[in-house]
């Protein structure tokens, strides 16, 4: 036997093709058919939210509102008592209101699907009179008479989707909140001023003017300044801008709505607002 | 505006890194495997073989055990691209060449030290593979994997006859 040497072959245990073109193939398919299915899923929540009776909703999701935090401030009933009041106002209301008191700085609201509805301490903290507070909460009832509030389901449901892809596809990249924060805001500019003009139609409902309903946005720190510090206060979520209040007086005097008038005070106990 | 300089950052940064790890990790594979074609030219008339016994007409005056071994682990590319590859399957190319890199330069590595040490044949080759686990941090993963090539290193009286 006769020994020869040989040297190895470069082919036979290692592919030839190129790793950057692999790499681009596989990151462009991949994402093709995650945004697909994210759309389909985008879709078909959207779907189901469109024709989901708002009855039905009530019933599915009954717990969360009623697990509503912050029984312990005392501006929890009068608060209650005023959302009573205007979802009164609102014909055709399917759903049965609950307030929630979260402890929170940054003045804020939110929709909970099955008719919760949260306010922030700092909220209720800066709330000068009841007609501000009323708008407020007419601005939340409109996201429920639109639907919005279940409306960012599908867009979560996607996004989720797609973040999954991305951490079972071992990307250690790091999305953080404010990612998902920012497509949700940016959707939302005209989900908010359609609820605007239905809070606002509560609030000339209810008092017979709209005086006050601007009055708490001009209160409110500047949309640009405080984006970067958080983005879940109710300035980013609900971006305030001279358009925006703007766009209210416009609303009132198409609807021949009086922009003045007597504001309601709030009760004699209610905290003294920090401002001025 | 700012929210779109905040995503591209945050998707522009692991982009670049990326394709720094694979400027980085080309420019070293290519060096390496420049490195072994040559050190396998070189050594090509040592025998390794994986015979379990030595040809009966060697004439053996001695045996040793002899070793090669290389741990390597994954750069930031590589594991991104295997990555992508637990998701649609297929061969995970960016582990091809650094096994086979690995492989290459273990055998090598015991072929030098058998010559250093005198010999003139390796025979019972042998290669084992050891995932190194992390030490900290135990959310799964590997801290690298050892390749490892041993044998039976020989000195022959004669070398005429191999």
């Amino acid at each position: 036997m006769r020994f020869e040497g040989r040297i190895p072959r470069d082919d036979v245990n290692v592919s030839r093709n190129s790793m950057l073109g692999e790499a681009a193939t596989l990151v462009a398919g991949i994402a093709i058919v995650v945004l697909a299915l994210a759309v389909l899923v985008y879709g078909a929540v959207e779907l189901v939210v469109r024709f989901l009776p708002a009855d039905v909703e009530a019933r599915w999701f009954r717990g969360i509102a009623a697990e509503a935090p912050g029984t312990g401030d005392p501006r929890l009933a009068p608060t209650q008592a005023l959302l009573d009041r205007l979802a009164a106002r609102w014909d055709g209301n399917p759903y049965v209101f609950r307030v929630g008191v979260m402890p929170a700085e940054a003045p804020n609201a939110l929709a909970l699907p099955g008719g919760g509805i949260l306010v922030t301490t700092g909220l209720l903290d800066r709330v000068r009179s009841e007609n501000e507070l009323a708008f407020v909460l007419g601005h939340e009832l409109g996201h429920f008479r639109h639907r919005d509030h279940l409306r960012g389901f599908g867009r979560r449901a996607a996004l989720g989707l797609i973040f999954a892809a991305l951490a079972a596809g071992g990307a250690s990249v790091s999305f953080p909140a404010t990612v998902s924060a920012f497509t949700e805001r940016s959707f939302d500019r005209d989900q908010e001023r359609e609820a605007d003009t239905f809070g606002l139609g509560l609030v000339a409902a209810e008092y017979g003017h709209v005086a006050g309903a601007e009055g708490f946005f001009q209160g409110l720190p500047d949309a640009h300044a405080s984006v970067a510090a958080n983005v879940s206060s109710w300035v980013a979520t609900h971006p305030v801008s001279a358009e925006r209040i703007e766009a209210i007086s416009v609303e009132a005097s198409a609807r021949g709505w009086p922009t003045v008038g007597a504001l309601t005070p709030l009760p004699p106990d209610w905290a003294p607002p920090p401002r001025e | 505006m700012t929210d779109w300089i905040v995503v591209a950052v945050q998707i522009g940064l692991p982009a670049a890194l990326l394709l720094l790890a694979y400027v980085v990790g080309t420019a070293v594979e290519s060096r390496h495997y420049r490195s072994l074609r040559a050190r396998e030219l070189r050594t090509r008339g040592f025998p390794v073989v994986t015979f379990r016994e030595a040809p009966p007409e060697w004439r053996i005056t001695g045996s040793e055990l002899v070793t090669g071994s290389v741990v390597i682990s994954l750069d930031y590319f590589k594991r991104f691209l295997a990555g992508l590859r637990l998701l649609v399957g297929g061969r995970i190319r960016s582990y091809e060449t650094l096994l086979d890199r690995a492989r290459r330069e273990a055998i090598l590595r015991l072929k030098e030290d058998a010559f250093a040490r005198g010999c003139h044949a390796v025979i019972n080759l042998r290669m084992e593979a050891m995932r190194l686990n992390r030490t900290l941090g135990a959310e799964g993963g590997t801290a690298g994997v050892e390749i490892l090539a041993y044998g039976t290193a020989l000195k022959l009286e004669k070398r005429g006859a191999v």
